[in-house]
Order: structure tokens, then C-alpha cells, then sequence
């Protein structure tokens, strides 16, 4: 006979104020099952826990429901005191008297009351039909894998790596270093993003616990958390990594000139070649789509002049597999391409530029060796307009959220025009300014004051030639008035989106993702690094437009996580997952379809005992499993059921209002 | 429609080179012009083998049974026969290598009457979707079509039609013969025997009707193919084709015309998720 005790909870006034709790302790006492029933002001406070465990040693109790706020507040509170008093945790159930009843029904008491009364006898006949569970031990592999070696993807391994725990990082340029390689100088403080990126991407390099797998790609991921399988991809370099020794010779005298993405198509690189001067690792590989002896079998330059013959042109695609314990995925973000923004010129005018474009030009290491130059003539700006929100909060042509970065950088881009050219003048069309962050405030202002950037609030409706000029017409709205101005150079601060190969990486790795193609976290604001999969973290742009300072933060909160996974030899795990019975299972593998982790598997059994007849039947992991029920739903032989949240459980809860 | 010559020499060259162990198809009735399934595992009893418009029922039934486990068999099927094959190849119930199908385009098959049967009426696919050896001119899909019944039931109001189903409920005898005789209802142990709670008594009563029959339907809803085997079988000639009709047209109409098993690896619409499919009933 079950003993079962509720505790009810007046938490404060949040539920008393709109449920009669004394007259619901009165009506749960009826029930045959209630030996004993009570109300708190706070049952989670230490007296309010006491009171839970006096009460399971004086009356000798089986099972125990609280009825206060949800579960996701003080389960874990409760389990622990329950558990303390000597009964196994899961014998639990919590009724959701605040969040379910009074915080909803706060204009009618007696509803919310009734309601109240209901929750609490549903939990108690769900809590007599609950079994002892125990935590789940999995063992784990410490080797963490970081996808993308971007600053997030660097920093997520250097912390990791530094908390003595391998890390394999994978990067899919022949380079790490990602988007802030590429930039000049990083606002708000204005230092060289080169200066400050290059001495992490050397101790990437260097660090003994990290493996730097560069040109390669993650094609597959196998397991559940602490147990992962990795397939990496590593792409044909034609140049063997340990011969080489990053001369140069074989660069120099490629014959083959292709656009150069790392400077955004402004010069050219060779067939073969290093993306920039401090690229890490710094040695060369050939660009197969544009390499004569890879395309046509003549030339074989590079093969000629390499002295330690490093090239080779047989070199294969290779898969190679590691097995780590958790995963940051740090793939960074794409440029939204302008091209809708026709009225701008965009491709027809050159002088129109977007803002990466703007930034490598400015960039010391750069195309054009630092200074802004017309793409048209090659002549050095003098009136540069800037045009933010070039695709983002643009629910017509681009995408509707905010691209968070672009009011910062261009306010800088208008610095560095000005530290460039002392003679240039710089207009920004805006809708807003938004420059929330330590410094960044500070940092527009110093922009307006100190360069004299002319800030437009409005948009712009059309650039047109006249002559060389490229004239801009927009709305000045604070003046109410149309404004035009004759400008040598326009540059479009363009939207930041995930790339477009997120969706399918997040198939891959089982995780989900927004409509927009990032990243989805498992929470908004309590859970921002973690995904709805244990085990996989999320650092960077791949989850939501960021800058480089929360981008850092994040990425190190990612090896926080990972470094706390790794921090015992077993992981626990939560009990409540799907079991599968497999006298009652067909095989029909409906729950194998299903499943939204690659949980389940099928395995044979004999038909009886000691034949040699077998039969399928399903398999659940119960690393993978985490508790979602799909199985159970669509198991028409009722094999599979769901630990704590079983038939019976359910249909006592059903009955018993 | 009679293919009795061909299917007898099918069979006979099928045991010839011993590429199966047994073959099913139907024999005549001793008592009247009907038709009843055979199991035939000896060529000498090949000349038993008919095949007319008198062969209704769904033979892929007979695949879920023991004795044709893991064995080499040959079936006859005709069109919806062989969308109900369809679903249990894809549900892993049975494995191609081991089957040899000789799938007949079906003209329609009559009812003990000797009228053309009410399923036929409404078919969607008389053509074999799945087969070794076709028999017969394919004469393609057809249109789908509200089943006439159907549309009859939801005109009536709903106390009137409450009724008419209780009336329905109540004639049913718990005998199972629907579940036995229904080739997607393979499983080791029925839910409904697992059923223990309140809701459920398994005695004979309305509610255990209900509850039985309902439960039944949902689990057959994006399977059922229409070849109402279970309604033949049903002693209480009860309209069972009312259930799985109406889960029918609620599924065509709501996830993208979806009929079940005519596609092979198709596990129906409960069982796969597509971003078009409604969700107005989620809050």
C-alpha cells in the first residue's frame, strides 16, 4: 500500500494569494493514499526541506509530491532532500501549483483552487505508480573537438587545452585565423586585429593537447556525450605537410592567378598558396579547381622548384576518425550578398564596395598595402558615404533581425578613413545607433567628434552616377528634408547570416537550428552555450550575430562546459529514459525512424531461448536516449516505455480527475 | 478477370526450381462459389490453385503467421493487397529475398452476393505497386474519393451519430477476428492484452468496445489499405471500414495526400515528419 505525503507550498504570496492552500491540504488528506499532508510558507528553504524529511522517517512514506513552482525550478532541491531522508530520488513527482494554477488564474480563487486540488491529486496517483530509478554512469573520452578555428573555435581550444585535455581542432581553410584575420583594427580600442589574433594562433599551433587539423571537414558524428565518434574529412592539400617547409618558391612561381577570397577578390593569389603572410599552419596548398596539372596534367612548376619535393599531385581526399567526449562548434559567420540592392548599383557600380571589401583595403597587410583606393580608377577617396543596415532589420530584401556589429565597425571604418586619408570626409546613413558595450558609446562619439563623420538618420533611396562621381540620394529625417551627396566611394555595411552549410552540419551533429540557419541554444538566457544535445556547445557566430569580446566570452564559457564534463571518469545521467522490452517488440522499427538522436538501434535476439532462429528487435543507447517519450509514442506493442513517465503512470494521472 | 491457368503454372515452375517453399493463393469453397485462402507446400495439390473475381481476401495476412517465418513463399496479391505488402516490407516484417509476388492488375472483386464489393468501388491503386511477375493490363491510379458511408455518417447529427455507433460498439463481441485477420496488426503481444488500467476491463462491454476498436484504428490510421479483410472476418458484421475510412480521408486531407503503401519505405504519415504538415491543433 502506497504512503504517499504532500507538501504544499505557499511560496511567499505567489501562490497563496490566489489558491486557498489550507483548504486544498484539507482535500488532498481525503484521499485513501495520503498519509500525511501539509503547507509551508517557502518548502524550499532549509525548514521547509526538514519538514519533507522528519515527515518520510515519522509516517513512514513511500512516495512524496510537492506542490510548488515547476519542476525546472526545484526538482533537483527536492530529489536531493528526498533523497537525504533515504528514499530514492525519483519517487518524487512535483505539482506545478504556481506556474500551472495561480501565477494563470490569478482573477478567479476558486478555479484556481479547484484546479490546484487537481494538479495534486494527479501527482499523487502518478507518485503511487513510481519506481526507484537510478542515476545512469557513462564513461567518458576526454578529447574535446572544436569545429572551426576562428577566435571562438581558437580560444574554445586554448582554454580547453590548458585545462590539460587534448583537443582536436578542425579549421575547412588551409588557414586558422577565420574572419578576424581579415580584419584591420577592432573598435573599440582600435588595435590591430592581426597583433592580437596571431600570437593565439601560434600557441594553437604549438600547444602540445592541441591537434590542428587544417582543410579538413567534420562529415560525421556517432554517439552520445563523453562518447563520440568524429569523421573528418581532411581535403587533398597536394602538399605534403612534413616535407614542406613554407619557402614560398612553389607560391611565387605559380603561373596560375586566381581571385584571392581572403582579401575579398581585390588581387589575386596563385593555384597554390598560403591565404596571408601569418597564416598558421603556413604552408601552401594547391587549389585543385585551378591548378594546371590537376586540370589539363601540364605545368608541374611548383613540383620543379619545391627542394624538399613536397608536392604531390596524387594526394586523396582522406577520412580519419577520432573519438572525443564533446564538441564546440565555432563555424562562424557569411556576408549577406548585397545584390538585391539594386538601386544602389550594386555590380554595376565598383565604386560601390561592402564593408570586408572597405576593411582589407584598410588593412595594412592588404591588397592595397593599407590605403582606400577606388576600385574604378585606383584613385584615393575623398568623401566616402557609409550605408548601414545593408540586409539586416530588412524584412523586404535581406533578414529581419539586427546584425549587432555593423553601427560599431563602421563608426570605425570612418576613424580609419580618416587615419588613412586626413583630408577625406566620411557620411553615414543609419536607422539607428546602436552601440551598446563597455567603450562603445564612447566610441561612436569619438567617430562623430573627432573625424567629423557627418551621421545621417535615414536611408538611403538611390545612387546614381554623374561623371566619376557616384552621387547618393537619401532622406535626412531629423531635417525632414532630401539630401544628396557627391561621393567618390559608397560602402555597404552588409548583414551578417550563418553559412549555409550550418543546417546541414547541424543534421550532422543532431542539434537543431533557427529559421534563419544559426545555431539554436538549449535556452535563451540560462543555457546560451549549451545545445538541446549533451555534449555539444556552441561558441561564436554560428549561434547569433556577435562582436569579438562576447564572442571570447563565449567560446571560453564552451571549455568551462566541456572542462566540466571531463572533470569526473564517468558522467551521470539523468534515469528517465525510454526502455524497450523486447518480448513485446516486432521489430517494425517505427521507433528507430523516430528517434531524433540516433538513439536506438535494433539488435538479434534468438527466438527462444537457445534457438538459433533470431529475430529483430529494437536497442536503445542510454547514453544517447534523452528521455524525449517519440519511442514510446509511436510504439504500437507498447515495448518501449519511458522511465518515470510510464502507461500506468499517465493513465492514473488521467483517471484520477 | 480469371488467371487461375496462370497462376497454376507459376506456381508449378516456382516449386520446380525449388525457389520457394511454399506458395499461397486460393482454393474454391466446398460448400458454395466462394473462395478461401490455401497453403499449398506440395505441387501435387497445384491444380487446387483458382484465381477469379471471387478472390477477395488480402493473403499478405498469412505472412506474419509461424509457419511462413523465414520460409521461401510465393503470394498472389492484387492491388491492395500489395500496399498492404508494401508496409510490411518497409516495417521489416517480412524480407523481399524471401518472397515471390505475383501481382494481378485487379478488375474488382465481388461480395458474397455476387455484387462488385464496396472497396472496390472507391479503390486507389487496382494495379500491383509491388511484384516479381505481373498478370493483367495495369490500368493505372485512380482519383481518391471520399468513401460514400463515410460521407453518409457525417451528415447525421451528433447525437444521432453517437448513437448509431454505440449501437455499432455494442454488437461487437470482443472475438479479435478483425485483429487476427488484419495483415498490419503483426504484433507479438497486442497493447490491448497489456492493458491493465481502469479504462480497459477487457470484458465485453461498450466501453472495452470503444476502447478497443478506437485504439485499433489509430494504430492502423496512414496503414489501413482498404482490403477489408477484418470486415469479412468480423462474425457481427460490423462497418468497421467506417473507422479506418474516416482516419483515411482525415489523413489525405491533412498531410499531403498521403495513401498509405504505395511507395515502398513510406512508413505513412504518423510516423515521418514534414515541415507542411498542420500544426493548428498544437495551442
Amino acid at each position: 500500500m502506497a504512503r504517499v505525503g504532500v507538501f504544499v507550498c505557499f511560496c511567499g504570496a505567489n501562490i497563496a494569494d490566489f489558491v486557498d492552500v489550507p483548504a486544498v491540504v484539507e482535500e488532498v488528506k481525503k484521499i485513501r493514499e495520503v498519509k500525511y499532508a501539509v503547507y509551508y510558507k517557502y518548502m524550499c528553504s532549509d525548514p521547509g526541506q526538514q519538514i519533507i524529511k522528519d515527515a518520510i522517517a515519522q509516517y513512514r512514506l513511500t512516495s512524496v509530491v510537492v506542490a510548488a513552482c515547476s519542476p525546472r525550478m526545484h526538482e533537483k532541491t527536492f530529489r536531493r532532500a528526498v533523497s537525504e531522508a533515504g528514499l530514492n530520488p525519483y519517487l518524487l513527482e512535483i505539482a506545478n501549483i504556481r506556474e500551472h494554477s495561480s501565477w494563470v488564474h490569478q482573477k478567479n480563487k476558486k478555479a484556481a483552487t479547484e484546479k490546484a486540488g487537481d494538479l495534486i491529486r494527479m501527482a499523487v496517483a502518478k507518485s503511487i505508480a513510481n519506481e526507484q530509478l537510478h542515476e545512469i554512469s557513462v564513461p567518458v573520452t576526454k578529447r574535446a573537438l572544436v569545429i572551426g578555428g576562428g577566435i571562438a573555435g581558437i580560444q574554445a581550444a586554448l582554454d580547453i587545452a590548458d585545462a590539460h585535455i587534448p583537443v582536436v581542432l578542425v579549421e575547412r581553410s588551409p588557414s586558422i585565423g577565420g574572419r578576424m584575420a581579415q580584419l584591420d583594427e577592432t573598435f573599440p580600442t582600435l588595435d590591430c586585429s592581426q597583433c592580437i589574433l596571431t600570437p593565439k594562433m601560434v600557441d594553437v599551433a604549438s600547444h602540445p593537447y592541441i591537434e590542428l587539423i587544417p582543410y579538413s571537414e567534420v562529415i560525421g558524428l556517432e554517439g552520445y556525450v563523453g562518447n563520440y565518434k568524429a569523421k573528418i574529412k581532411k581535403k587533398a592539400s597536394y602538399v605534403n605537410f612534413s616535407l614542406c617547409t613554407g619557402c614560398g618558391a612553389c607560391t611565387q612561381k605559380c603561373p596560375v592567378k586566381v581571385p584571392n577570397e581572403f582579401n575579398m577578390g581585390i588581387d589575386k593569389r596563385k593555384a597554390i598558396y598560403t591565404p596571408f603572410p601569418q597564416a598558421v599552419p603556413n604552408k601552401p596548398v594547391i587549389d585543385a579547381e585551378h591548378c594546371n596539372m590537376l586540370l589539363k596534367g601540364k605545368c608541374g612548376i611548383c613540383s620543379k622548384v619545391c627542394e624538399k619535393g613536397a608536392i604531390d599531385y596524387t594526394m586523396k581526399d582522406e577520412v580519419i576518425e577520432r573519438e572525443i567526449g564533446a564538441v564546440v562548434v565555432a563555424t562562424g559567420y557569411d556576408l549577406w550578398d548585397p545584390k538585391p540592392y539594386e538601386e544602389y548599383g550594386v555590380g554595376r557600380f565598383k565604386d560601390v564596395i561592402t564593408s570586408l571589401e572597405f576593411e582589407r583595403m584598410v588593412s595594412a597587410s592588404g591588397p592595397t598595402g593599407g590605403l582606400p583606393i577606388r576600385p574604378s580608377d585606383g584613385k584615393v577617396p575623398k568623401t566616402v558615404v557609409f550605408i548601414k543596415c545593408i540586409g539586416s532589420r530588412d524584412e523586404a530584401k535581406g533578414i529581419e533581425y539586427c546584425s549587432k556589429i555593423c553601427c560599431m565597425y563602421t563608426a570605425k571604418h570612418a576613424i580609419l578613413l580618416h587615419h588613412k586619408v586626413h583630408d577625406s570626409r566620411a557620411y553615414v546613413f543609419y536607422m539607428d545607433v546602436r552601440a551598446a558595450g563597455k567603450g562603445y558609446e564612447e566610441f561612436v562619439k569619438r567617430a562623430q567628434v573627432e573625424t567629423g563623420t557627418t551621421y545621417l538618420r535615414g536611408r538611403v533611396s538611390k545612387i546614381y552616377k554623374m561623371g566619376d562621381k557616384l552621387m547618393v540620394r537619401g532622406e535626412d529625417a531629423q531635417l525632414g528634408q532630401v539630401v544628396e551627396i557627391e561621393a567618390d566611394m559608397v560602402v555597404l555595411a552588409t548583414a551578417i547570416i550563418p553559412y549555409k552549410t550550418n543546417p546541414a552540419l547541424a543534421r550532422l551533429l543532431g542539434i537543431s537550428y533557427d529559421k534563419y540557419g544559426y545555431l539554436s541554444e538549449a535556452h535563451p538566457k540560462l543555457r546560451p552555450v549549451e545545445t538541446a544535445k549533451a555534449g555539444i556547445f556552441l561558441a561564436g557566430c554560428t549561434q547569433a550575430p556577435k562582436d569579438i569580446p562576447d564572442t571570447v566570452a563565449q567560446a571560453s564559457a564552451c571549455a568551462a562546459k566541456v572542462c566540466g564534463i571531463f572533470s569526473g571518469d564517468a558522467l551521470k545521467k539523468d534515469p528517465m529514459i525510454s526502455v524497450v522490452n523486447p518480448d513485446y517488440c516486432s521489430g517494425c522499427q517505427n521507433c528507430v525512424q523516430v528517434c531524433p538522436y540516433q538513439a536506438i538501434t535494433t539488435e538479434e535476439i534468438p527466438i527462444t531461448r537457445g534457438s538459433k532462429e533470431t529475430r529483430t528487435v529494437a536497442k536503445i543507447n542510454e547514453g544517447v536516449c534523452q528521455g524525449c517519450g517519440s519511442c514510446a509514442a509511436v510504439c504500437r506493442s507498447m515495448a518501449i516505455s519511458l522511465k518515470g513517465f510510464t502507461d500506468s503512470q499517465i493513465i492514473n494521472e488521467i483517471v484520477s480527475i | 478477370m480469371n488467371y487461375t491457368k496462370q497462376i497454376q503454372d507459376i506456381a508449378s515452375k516456382l516449386f520446380t526450381e525449388g525457389k520457394i517453399d511454399i506458395f499461397i493463393g486460393y482454393q474454391q469453397n466446398s460448400f458454395d462459389d466462394n473462395q478461401v485462402p490455401v497453403l499449398i507446400t506440395d505441387p501435387a495439390e497445384i491444380p487446387k490453385l483458382v484465381f477469379s473475381d471471387k478472390s477477395v481476401f488480402n493473403l499478405t495476412n498469412y505472412l506474419k503467421f509461424e509457419h511462413t517465418k523465414n520460409k521461401r513463399v510465393g503470394l498472389v496479391v492484387k492491388g491492395c493487397d500489395s500496399r498492404s505488402l508494401n508496409l510490411l516490407l518497409t516495417e521489416k516484417q517480412v524480407k523481399r529475398e524471401n518472397l515471390y509476388v505475383i501481382g494481378v492488375c485487379c478488375e474488382g472483386v465481388t461480395d458474397d452476393n455476387g455484387a462488385k464489393a464496396k472497396n472496390c468501388e472507391v479503390c486507389v491503386m487496382p494495379d500491383p505497386v509491388v511484384y516479381d511477375e505481373i498478370l493483367g493490363n495495369p490500368s493505372g491510379k485512380k482519383p481518391y474519393r471520399v468513401d460514400p458511408d463515410v460521407a453518409e455518417v457525417a451528415k447525421m447529427p451528433l447525437v444521432e451519430r453517437a448513437d448509431y455507433f454505440e449501437e455499432i460498439f455494442q454488437n461487437c463481441i470482443r472475438c479479435n477476428a478483425c485483429r487476427h485477420s488484419c495483415p498490419l496488426c503483426y504484433c507479438s503481444k497486442c497493447c490491448i492484452d497489456q492493458e491493465t488500467s481502469t479504462l480497459y476491463n477487457g470484458s465485453n462491454t461498450v466501453s472495452s468496445a470503444v476502447h478497443a476498436l478506437l485504439t485499433w484504428s489509430m494504430h492502423l490510421a496512414g496503414r489501413c489499405v482498404d482490403c477489408r479483410n477484418c470486415e469479412k472476418a468480423c462474425p457481427s458484421h460490423l462497418p468497421l471500414h467506417l473507422l479506418h475510412k474516416q482516419n483515411e480521408k482525415v489523413i489525405f486531407e491533412n498531410f499531403q495526400e498521403h495513401l498509405s503503401g504505395m511507395i515502398a519505405d513510406d512508413r505513412g504519415a504518423f510516423y515521418k515528419y514534414n515541415q507542411k504538415d498542420p500544426d493548428d491543433f498544437i495551442m
